[in-house]
């Protein structure tokens, strides 16, 4: 009895499955799948702050300029453009021909109001910090003025913008999400919902959006530039890995950034291993100190932690090889110069200076958000300093919480990254470590020296590129010497693509990929 | 009966007035600062604050309660911090794949946690039951994540039976239905071997037997009758929860549903996504107690609907 129960019970079993299954694909021919772990917030490039958005962003619009391969500044919607000799005064002539997708031609004036759109304060973007230096921006903000006296159109082809003062990342800045131009019409239709109804010039236009399910954008025929090799792209969302890893063995997504959990996986595939991609990030990842108060105002006790961690070792063993040992916080991709080597890894002397600094036992409070490779991390750390006689307390907390926390100054130490919005070293040096921007706007260690924000100034004005590499330079080399934060790595990502996926670009800044060059032959 | 409804249905104010004064205290006593994670890192300190005040955050905690209750007496329930979309608009978008995913995991776990739980009663001690037991007891011990991956990697990519992933038709529905069915379909079958047992002891059973009463006949009309109220406390309680998203099934499946809903708003601190989460949580919980209670009344007419609201 008991063996013909489990007997029609396998027959049964067997009947649903064959009449449930069905694993016939849904792909929709000639689009490219992608995924996302998340819905992307908004398609709003004036609210955009989120790499999922804009890499999106970046398929649905353009701006005046964009990067190239080389991360050099080259035209997009502006086929040229001069720089006063002053540095003040930058003129674009834009190309003729150039529509949104409601058929419109992009005039001067539409970058005129995208870019006040900006600037405007019931817009609420975060992002006013782009064009905060052209000239009348203020006063605009503080409603004192009507336009921004520093942009001007001087016909319906040509754009102006007057900077209040000489700022050299001013034009690779314009290469970002909130520089891209939008028709006015159809944000005034769609009014907060433009978000969800994205009108641009970019080569694909939003099809669909399923929030938490996927977005599909296609081809834009009447795209001005070279036109996309495939129909259309399908971002499907899916928030876990190993879903996602599913879903790809399977050849239901193209191409996906391979997470640290499944690198050795598929690195050790014979079948996979030729198809990986690796991407060397514009990015440092660091061990933040609080500067403000003891412990860690003392420079020497900052020397003592460097001495006490092998990065390398860390680098090779725990985080697979998958980043290059950073010398200081900017990236090795965008720095022209040399920076003497850094403290080695040493914990006698490490101990030898808490000995003499009278610090041995000293108690530090280390934040690290909850994210299970961070707090493996963090254990990694703790482990090397405790063994030279400080007591570190890791403290795990929520993304927002944690932010919070450390923007306040809360943690004596946190354990963050910084990656490049645009490829210039300024967006790494004066945001982190100028002292205008303590707490939120990212100077989270609290860095006060005012040598290098002189020096940062400096750069930032300079015309000339040799000087500003050169302050740059005196800059970056003062900051290593004073130690506010450890750097560790520059982070190297991996991608994997299927077999048919051919011409597939992998860029270091999400605006740089335009969707263009990818193509399906199967 | 219909007095009985209202008087619950009116329950339901203080019920959500008071749920939402708690999550509400909840939400503002935690560290952290939503706005934060909507602007980014270089936004404009006018901006931050701007947004502040657009929602509401620079209020203290007594005004910025009372505006959500004036909102949510106009039947709003404010719009995502993130996307901006009205909560109720997606809360209606989301819960019939919710309630799709909630009736075929209850389609899957109800008939068979019951036939087990009858199959484990009538062959008590025997290899049977001892299995049905084993069984059940590692399908409550093992968790669904993990539940959900193995299925996940055995159905979808190794027999390629399934879509691992995606909110759709039944081919999408039946994994994270079948992952779900998993603990409920364990849980029903030992409340229906327990109540099953109970009720075999009775004499009108034996009264049944010895008057030559098929078996089928018996454990319909007078078994399953009788062990039926526990059943339904069963089934009410988990259809509730499910109803309510099943966080980690939808997650791990991407399904597009209110458990994955509500996930994305706790981790992004989309107050107004948790709090209309909440809200809708409760008002489903309450009617599915209020429709197991009928279904007591009905089932069993001793359970008199006015004297459990008294």
């Amino acid at each position: 009895m008991d063996r013909l129960f489990a007997h029609h019970l396998f027959c049964l079993l067997a009947v649903i499955l064959f009449l449930f299954s069905c694993t016939s694909s849904d792909r929709l021919e000639g689009y490219i799948y992608y995924r996302l772990n998340t819905n992307p917030t908004t398609l709003d490039p004036a609210l955009i702050v989120d790499v999922s958005s804009a890499s999106i962003a970046a398929k649905l619009f353009n701006g005046l300029v964009r990067l190239n391969d080389r991360f050099e500044v080259s035209p997009d919607i502006a086929k040229r453009w001069e720089i006063s000799r002053n540095g003040l005064r930058y003129k674009f002539f834009l190309k003729k021909g150039v529509r949104f997708s409601n058929g419109r031609e992009v005039k001067a004036q539409d970058f005129k109001y995208s870019f006040e759109r900006i600037l405007e304060l019931k817009t609420k973007s975060p992002n006013t910090w782009v064009f905060d230096k052209v000239e009348g921006a203020k006063e605009f903000q503080k409603g004192q003025a009507k336009e921004v006296k520093g942009f001007k159109v001087a016909d319906d082809y040509t754009f102006e913008i007057k900077l209040r003062m000489p700022f050299s990342p001013f034009l690779s800045m314009l290469t970002m999400t909130p520089a891209y131009v939008i028709p006015k019409e159809e944000a005034e239709k769609w009014g907060n919902d433009f978000a969800s109804h994205p009108s641009g010039t970019g080569p694909f236009t939003l099809k669909n959006w399923l929030t938490n399910r996927e977005l599909v954008l296609e081809k834009n025929e009447d795209y001005f530039d070279k036109k996309a090799r495939v129909r259309g792209i399908v971002y499907k969302i899916i928030p876990e890995d190993l879903t996602t890893i599913t879903e790809f063995e399977l050849g239901n997504i193209d191409v996906i950034s391979l997470p640290g959990s499944a690198y050795s996986k598929f690195k050790n595939n014979k079948k996979w291993n030729k198809y990986i991609m690796s991407l060397k990030g514009l990015n440092t990842y660091y061990l933040g100190m609080n500067l403000s108060r003891p412990p860690f105002n003392n420079l020497n006790l900052r020397k003592a932690v460097f001495y006490a961690i092998d990065r390398e070792k860390i680098l090779e063993t725990f985080y697979e090889g998958r980043g290059r040992l950073a010398a200081g916080p900017v990236p090795d991709l965008l720095r022209k110069w040399d920076v003497k080597a850094g403290v080695n890894y040493n914990p006698e002397i490490s101990k030898e200076i808490i000995r003499r600094e009278g610090l041995s036992g000293v108690k530090v409070n280390m934040y690290v958000t909850a994210d299970q490779d961070v707090i493996d991390l963090a254990e990694i750390i703790q482990a090397y300093i405790s063994e030279v006689g400080i007591n570190v307390n890791i403290k795990q907390l929520e993304w927002s919480a944690y932010k919070d926390a450390v923007n306040k100054g809360e943690p004596d130490m946190f354990w963050l990254s910084w990656w490049a919005d645009y490829p210039d070293p300024e967006n790494f040096l004066f945001p982190l470590f100028h002292s205008s921007n303590i707490g939120p706007a990212g100077n989270r260690t609290r860095y006060i020296n005012k040598e290098v924000d002189t020096l940062i100034e400096r750069g930032q004005n300079s015309i000339n590129e040799n000087d500003r590499n050169n302050f740059y330079k005196m800059a970056e080399e003062l900051i290593i010497q004073d130690m506010p934060w450890m750097p560790f790595w520059h982070r190297t990502d991996f991608l994997i693509k299927q077999p048919w996926i051919k011409d597939y670009k992998v860029y270091p800044i999400y605006t740089m990929d335009k969707g263009i060059e990818v193509a399906i032959e199967r | 009966m219909i007095k009985y409804i209202l008087k619950r249905l009116i329950l339901l104010i203080p019920l959500l007035f008071g749920i939402t004064l708690f999550a509400f205290f909840l939400l503002n006593a935690l560290p952290g600062d939503p706005v934060l994670g909507l602007v980014g890192e270089r936004a404009n300190p006018d901006v931050i604050e701007g947004i502040r005040k657009e929602i509401g955050m620079d209020k203290g905690f007594i005004r910025q309660y009372i505006g959500y209750l004036k909102l949510l007496s106009h039947g709003d329930f404010g719009r995502s911090y993130y996307t901006n979309r009205e909560v109720l608009t997606d809360i209606a978008m989301k819960f019939p794949n919710t309630m799709r995913l909630a009736f075929a995991s209850m389609f899957i776990a109800v008939p068979s946690g019951i036939v087990l739980g009858f199959i484990s009663a009538y062959k008590r001690g025997r290899f049977i039951d001892r299995f049905i037991n084993m069984v059940s007891i590692a399908s409550l011990s093992i968790p669904v994540f993990w539940s959900a991956i193995i299925i996940m990697l055995f159905l979808s990519l190794k027999l390629k039976l399934f879509p691992p992933s995606g909110t759709g038709d039944i081919r999408f529905l039946a994994l994270p239905a079948f992952v779900l069915s998993i603990p409920a379909m364990a849980t029903l079958s030992r409340v229906t071997r327990t109540a099953v047992l109970d009720i075999l002891k009775m004499p009108y059973i034996n009264t049944a037997r010895a008057k030559g009463l098929p078996l089928i006949k018996i454990s319909f009309v007078h078994v399953l009758k009788n062990a039926i109220i526990p059943i339904i406390t069963i089934i009410g309680l988990d259809f509730g929860s499910y109803l309510n998203g099943a966080v980690v099934t939808e997650t791990i499946f991407g399904w597009d549903g209110i458990g994955r809903f509500t996930m994305d708003g706790i981790i992004k601190r989309d107050y107004p996504v948790i709090m209309g989460c909440i809200i809708f949580g409760t008002v489903v919980f309450v009617f599915v107690n209020l429709i197991t209670d009928i279904i007591y009344h009905y089932l069993d007419p001793r359970i008199r609907l006015h004297e459990k609201s008294e």
